[in-house]
């Protein structure tokens, strides 16, 4: 008989289960209602018409779509991971656990009162990825800033001597967004030409120095325990660290090529981007490296497939990332769908994949209740097969939007060009959205639900705890 | 490293630095761009037709940047900072599903057209995408005086009634007007 390494169950306080757990749960309302609205979305482009209505339009809810998809679902999840993760690697429960409710709470009011003010209009001038008025992040902000105080207090007071990599990522992640929340928020520098500085750099940081460096922690935590194995490379990881630190801040003006931006501006993005293969291929082969040779237990698992899919993600999506930053491919691409299939191969391939990996491997450790073997297997492959079908198709329909555009021909040929691969596009969201409901159910069995007789079967004896 | 605090401040103080350096500064320079000779703000109604521009999203869809590229000749000139002086919220945007709209105002100058085509879209050009706003409008059995009805070609119009331009229509159609690009020459 195969036991895998992930029925162990780790010696967890009572109330920490139930802090990761609500963590995860609340994570997953937010990814069903946001990708429900993505799905809605998308048979907007094939039928047009349907659902013409204020709230219902595309306009409103594409911001509601990104912003609770960002700070609803992937902030939660990463950070209710990130939590447990900062805990187990300091030997001692979660510290500060008021502070850890406290900023669910806020999370989750940030998130509600979001969708309420961009489903009314009421957005802060459609600056992508900040669409929220100022009150509303300030909600977001103090979220952060009580989790990250919870945090801080758990790895200040470990009593294990190293702080482990995962914490320099994830604690990294709360500090720059709070110095990034303030920067984006403060409108004396943003008028004009100044905005489109600001959002360059603002939008790029949100993603890169938030969910980046939350996914990469958590995921030196998850994968050295899933493979039961050492990470590869200590040093690498702190390179990663530093050099993600380092490149990240500057390649946000590569959104806004060919702008009234100062071409030196833009230039200094794209070498930048360029210097970005650094971090990710050290942290891709890094990971890559500590699962060699381990690929039957890869096989055999129910988390690491997410792992090994998140990471193989994050090296494409970055990868692309870099490349798209060229001048030469950006006369294409830029400004078509070919973008849109880019950031939901990494805010989806690689960082909506490696929170479901995390949980999945850490979760059933806190609870003692693992997901359903089949559950999980339908999950994991109607998410990939559907993210991989929707960054295809939208990477092939953008590119014919582009190529439509340089052919001089009238606009609406780059619209019939593209139509059949929104079409795709839309079967492929149905899929993700399916592999959510189906997710949705095996957080129930890892949390609330009833204890089933394989895990008692194949769970070690769980250590008595000092209840 | 096993100092916790040294780790948060230093790795805070160097992101702290690139807040400034890559946002602050040149937000704060770019800001006071000049705007290119003859631009002037917009009017109240323009403004009010902006609003509700950034409300329904508008730019998710629409750039206003005309890049310096060929397949970019049709929609304008290349766009110059100075285009954007009193550009605030931005709106540049990120995605062209439909066409820029830099010099739509010259380009497409007719108030009856642009009102067609915001109750529906398809009414004038049959393969576009675009939502329909129809609550930018009302229909009413008749029009009083003064009100703007919007003279829709059969099989688009409702079967009673007429459609008429609520003030968000007539403002936002202003506004669309308004978008003209000025000639450059004197600014370099």
């Amino acid at each position: 008989m195969s036991v895998s390494v992930e029925l162990l169950r780790d010696n967890v306080e009572p109330e920490d289960v139930a802090l990761f757990s609500t963590f995860t749960i609340s994570a997953t309302a937010w990814l069903l209602f946001s990708t429900a609205v993505g799905v809605l979305l998308s048979f907007k482009f094939p039928y047009p018409d349907w659902a013409t209505n204020p709230a219902l339009s595309f306009g409103r809810l594409r911001a509601i779509h990104t912003n609770d998809a960002f700070y609803g679902w992937a902030s939660v999840a990463l950070s209710g991971a990130a939590l447990y993760v900062a805990s187990r690697t300091s030997g001692i429960p979660v510290a500060g656990k008021r502070f850890a409710w406290g900023g669910l709470a806020l999370f989750n009011i940030a998130a509600i009162l979001g969708t309420i003010t961009l489903d009314m209009g009421i957005n802060n001038g459609d600056q992508e990825y900040r669409e929220w008025v100022w009150w509303v992040t300030a909600v977001f902000l103090l979220a952060v800033i009580f989790t990250f105080t919870a945090l801080l207090t758990t790895v200040a007071k470990r009593v294990e001597r190293e702080i482990y990599i995962s914490n320099w990522y994830t604690l990294g992640a709360f500090v720059f967004t709070i110095l990034l929340g303030i920067t984006a928020y403060i409108p004396v520098y943003q008028r004009g030409l100044g905005q489109v500085a600001v959002q360059a750099f603002y939008m790029h940081n949100a993603v890169g120095m938030w969910f980046t460096f939350l996914a990469l922690g958590v995921t030196y935590y998850a994968l050295p325990k899933l493979l039961n194995r050492p990470i590869y490379s200590y040093a690498l990881g702190v390179l990663g660290f530093w050099t993600n630190l380092f490149f990240y801040p500057v390649i946000g003006a590569h959104h806004y090529e060919f702008t009234p931006l100062p071409w030196w501006f833009q230039t200094l993005a794209i070498v930048f981007s360029v210097g970005m293969l650094v971090p990710v291929w050290a942290g891709t082969g890094n990971f890559f490296l500590t699962m060699r040779w381990q690929w039957e237990t890869v096989r055999r698992s129910y988390a690491l497939p997410f792992i090994v899919v998140g990471v193989a993600y994050y090296f494409l999506g970055s990868t692309q990332g870099t490349v798209e930053a060229l001048r030469s491919l950006q006369t294409i691409w830029h400004l078509t769908n070919y973008t849109v299939g880019h950031s939901h191969a990494t805010m989806y391939g690689f960082i909506t994949f490696i929170a479901w990996g995390a949980i999945y491997a850490l979760l059933p450790r806190a609870t003692g209740k693992r997901p359903p073997v089949l559950a999980t297997g339908l999950h994991f492959w109607l998410a990939t097969v559907g993210v991989t079908a929707y960054v295809v198709f939208l990477s092939v329909g953008g590119t014919e939007q582009g190529l439509a555009w340089a052919a001089g021909d009238p606009f609406i040929a780059s619209v019939e060009a593209a139509a059949p691969y929104w079409a795709g596009r839309a079967v492929a969201g149905l899929f993700m959205f399916l592999a959510h409901v189906i997710f949705a159910y095996n957080v129930f069995m890892m949390t609330v639900g009833p204890s089933r007789e394989s895990d008692r079967y194949e769970r070690r004896p769980a250590p008595v705890q000092s209840t | 490293m096993n100092n916790v605090w040294v780790l948060v401040i230093a790795a805070g103080a160097i992101y702290g630095c690139f807040c400034i350096l890559m946002g602050v500064a040149p937000g704060m320079i770019l800001s006071h761009t000049p705007p290119v000779a003859g631009l002037k703000p917009l009017t109240a109604a323009e403004a009010r037709g902006r609003d509700v521009y950034v409300a329904e999203g508008c730019s998710y869809c629409h750039t206003q940047n005309v890049r310096p590229l060929v397949q970019d000749k049709v929609f304008g000139r290349p766009s110059v900072g100075g285009d954007y002086a009193y550009d605030t919220p931005q709106l540049l945007g990120t995605e062209r599903t439909g066409p820029d709209l830099s010099n739509i105002g010259a380009r497409q100058p007719s108030d009856v057209w642009q009102y067609i085509h915001l109750y529906d879209p398809r009414a004038l050009v049959h393969e576009s995408i675009m939502p329909r706003y129809t609550w930018l409008f009302q229909v009413r059995p008749s029009a009083s005086a003064g009100e703007i009805t919007v003279p829709l070609p059969p099989g688009y119009a409702p079967a009673n009634g007429v459609v008429i331009a609520t003030q968000q229509a007539q403002d936002l159609v202003a506004y669309l007007k308004s978008l003209k690009q000025l000639p450059l020459g004197t600014v370099k």
